[in-house]
């Protein structure tokens, strides 16, 4: 046990005082915010540019209704967002698309608007310009044009815009989620809760296989792995060096938990400050049990350990990084496959595909936390893979102590699958 | 008493057979030379006294029992695939490796710092292991091997990769731990060291020992059936010459076996005359004319 601490403290500080560690570990969560944030802050708070459109009214009774609902947008200081300028139509409307195209080229004009004399009775608008990647503003030009063109053709039938308006106005559907804790308002919050929680097992898994992987690989690749094995087990060195490797996560854990305590404490009243708009948007999310943090915690440990031993026997296996990329290919299966049925599984978390599924020990960190933060298993179903997946765990962990302990004194060409089931079987 | 007990030991990998029952009594105490051809089994045999592989076949017993875990801490292994921790501080790699054989904290420090000093590495060691050169490297590798203090020293071609002076100075720090009582195994295709340092030796050409004992009592079985000649000229004329076994012409040195019960002042006579004498001495057999002929003879 002292020489399995004493591993472990070697390859903690090893990963630790390197300058990736550093890196990785202060700009993490600033990349994070940068990603998420900061694209949203931007949304929120731009207004866009002002425009000024040159409109074409074949019909010369849309113009000003159109205008009128254009100028209920407003930039940041109040002023018109859209300016019109109203051009009357010509016999010839292919020349004077061509000589409005030619202004909006010159600056003139940001684009225009060109609405055919059959737009009541079914023709078709134009809108054109520079760039026509703005699909906010088209958005709002094609709305307000609609809303001109329906409120008319329903007046010519004799009909009262306000009205149907009312008659037409769409039900809103509150999706509420039952549980013990009685009913709650949601939004779709909880499951962005699921997938983040997902997300965290997958990419630990992931992210600290191929660093156990590596690191497995030290040895081999320093030759130094003879010395260190006569002075202890080779089940005691890879012990050691998954557990150290798991403590490298867990600080780096620790370290962006605080960060995102004090971002969840004080990043809120930053954000509404900056943005008014972010408050209000009625994101509701039902709070999560409890339970569900404990699954999460044992599931994490269990699949990471699960992987961790997957990847420590490959490592131990192969003789540089390139063999370890394709060798590393069937784990690196067992973790995506999950992810790629994700989707079926929150669709319907209680079929029997999703029940088996869940149960495989490979799948099951991933698919039956999942199920467990959609709707609770029966008891049997969830005792059942934390079973598997334990007795899978310890297996393969005993597993990969063989393959390592032949594997890691392998040099020399890469052993193919029945040389490492051999190996399994040497004494 | 015996440091190392080797018997009946096979190792076969699929169909190789790298070790074919192999029994070797290593005394405590002793300089004993593991040698042989470059495949011959030396490391598979040395892996094995250390638990790194198991043999098929036959008993391993080091220090007077079968190696555990309470063995280990009093051996000090020198692999021929050696190597550090590049990233790491040179006195952090010796600290972990002093731990990981089990010296207590408070002592290691002392222990690193005097065989640093004594290999004149000592501004060293706060650098990391990849700023050294390639021999220095090597040198914390010896460094590592005995830094805890082990009563069983086992070194793959200790020699391999090092200049003259380090071999030197490595051979100097072999001849003073065997002094202190330290038992010291050491693998090697080089004759000539072995020949100076050795007391007992074993030689393996394909996976058997083909000649084990001690060192003068070998040669002591070949008698002085062979003429040392340092000379300027050519000798050519010697071939066919009935008294003469066998010639190992080097140019201006040579071995000259002679056939049983000639003398060897038959050959000083037609030398005479005709090439310049240098050097006429009668003696052993090298360990290097012992070593080709075994070897040639088991290879037939």
């Amino acid at each position: 046990m002292k020489k399995i601490w004493i591993i472990i403290k070697r390859e903690y500080l090893q990963h630790v005082r390197t300058k990736t560690f550093v890196i990785v570990t202060v700009l993490g969560p600033i990349l994070m915010i940068g990603i998420t944030v900061i694209p949203a802050l931007l949304m929120i708070s731009s207004k866009g540019e002002k425009s000024t459109l040159a409109v074409v009214d074949g019909t010369r009774e849309i113009q000003s209704d159109f205008a009128a609902k254009l100028s209920e947008f407003k930039m940041g200081d109040g002023s018109p967002k859209y300016t019109l300028a109203e051009i009357a139509p010509s016999a010839d409307s292919a020349a004077q698309k061509l000589e409005l195209g030619r202004s909006v080229m010159a600056g003139t004009y940001t684009g225009y608007v060109y609405i055919p004399a059959d737009v009541l009775t079914g023709g078709t608008a134009e809108y054109a310009s520079r760039h026509t990647s703005d699909l906010d503003k088209i958005k709002v030009l094609n709305q307000a044009l609609n809303s001109v063109v329906v409120g008319k053709r329903l007046k010519t039938e004799g009909l009262d815009p306000a009205k149907i308006a009312e008659y037409t106005r769409p039900v809103r559907l509150d999706t509420i989620k039952v549980s013990e804790k009685g009913q709650e308002r949601d939004t779709g919050g909880s499951f962005i809760v699921t997938f983040v929680m997902v997300m965290i097992l997958y990419m630990t898994m992931v992210i600290y296989g191929s660093m156990i992987l590596r690191g497995v690989l030290e040895e081999k690749t320093n030759r130094v792995v003879e010395i260190v094995l006569s002075s202890l087990r080779p089940f005691q060195l890879m012990m050691g060096k998954i557990l150290g490797i798991a403590l490298v996560g867990l600080t780096q854990y620790a370290i962006w938990a605080s960060f995102g305590f004090l971002v969840s404490q004080y990043g809120g009243s930053i954000i509404g400050a900056i943005a008014p708009a972010a408050k209000s948007s009625g994101f509701a999310i039902a709070s999560i049990p409890f339970y569900v943090f404990i699954y999460f915690i044992v599931f994490f440990l269990l699949g990471f350990f699960l992987f961790a031993a997957l990847y420590a026997a490959v490592g131990s296996a192969v003789n540089n990084e390139k063999e370890a990329q394709q060798m590393a290919f069937p784990v690196t299966m067992c973790l995506i496959i999950p992810i790629m049925i994700m989707q079926y599984v929150i669709k319907s978390p209680n079929s029997s595909a999703s029940v088996i599924l869940s149960l495989i020990p490979f799948f099951a960190p991933i698919l039956m936390l999942q199920r467990i933060t959609i709707i609770m298993p029966p008891v049997a179903q969830v005792a059942g893979s934390i079973g598997l997946l334990i007795i899978t765990t310890v297996g393969m962990i005993w597993l990969a102590g063989k393959i390592y302990r032949v594997g890691i004194l392998m040099t020399g060409k890469k052993p193919s699958l029945p040389e490492i089931l051999k190996w399994i079987r040497y004494k | 008493m015996y440091a190392v007990e080797m018997e009946h030991i096979t190792k076969k990998f699929g169909d190789f057979v790298a070790v074919k029952d192999l029994s070797l009594k290593i005394p405590r105490g002793a300089m004993f030379g593991l040698l042989g051809p470059n495949g011959a089994g030396k490391t598979t045999s040395i892996r094995m006294m250390l638990n790194i592989i198991i043999p098929d076949s036959g008993t391993v017993a080091v220090l007077g029992k079968a190696l555990d875990e309470t063995t280990k801490p009093k051996i000090g292994y020198l692999p021929e695939d050696r190597g550090l921790y590049p990233k790491m501080k040179v006195g952090e790699v010796l600290e972990f490796f002093a731990e990981i054989k089990g010296v207590a904290r408070s002592i290691a420090p002392k222990s690193i710092d005097r065989w640093l000093a004594k290999f004149e590495l000592s501004e060293w060691k706060n650098k990391k292991v990849e700023q050294l050169s390639k021999g220095m490297q090597q040198k914390i590798q010896f460094i590592v091997t005995v830094v805890h203090d082990p009563d069983l020293i086992i070194l793959d071609e200790p020699f391999g990769g090092l200049d003259p002076i380090n071999t030197k100075l490595v051979k100097d720090v072999m001849l003073e731990l065997r002094a202190e009582g330290k038992t010291i195994i050491f693998s090697t295709h080089r004759m000539e060291q072995v020949e100076m340092i050795c007391d007992d030796i074993c030689l393996i050409n394909r996976g058997e020992a083909v000649l084990q004992g001690r060192l003068h009592e070998i040669k002591r079985q070949y008698g002085k059936n062979t003429i040392l000649l340092d000379y300027e000229g050519t000798i050519a004329f010697l071939q066919g010459s009935p008294e003469i076994e066998k010639i190992d012409d080097y140019g201006r040195s040579a071995e000259i076996r002679l056939k049983e019960k000639a003398d060897a002042q038959e050959v000083l006579k037609r030398l005479t005359g005709r090439v310049r004498v240098n050097k006429f001495e009668i003696q052993e057999p090298s360990l290097n004319t012992i070593f080709i002929e075994k070897v040639g003879r088991s290879e037939q």
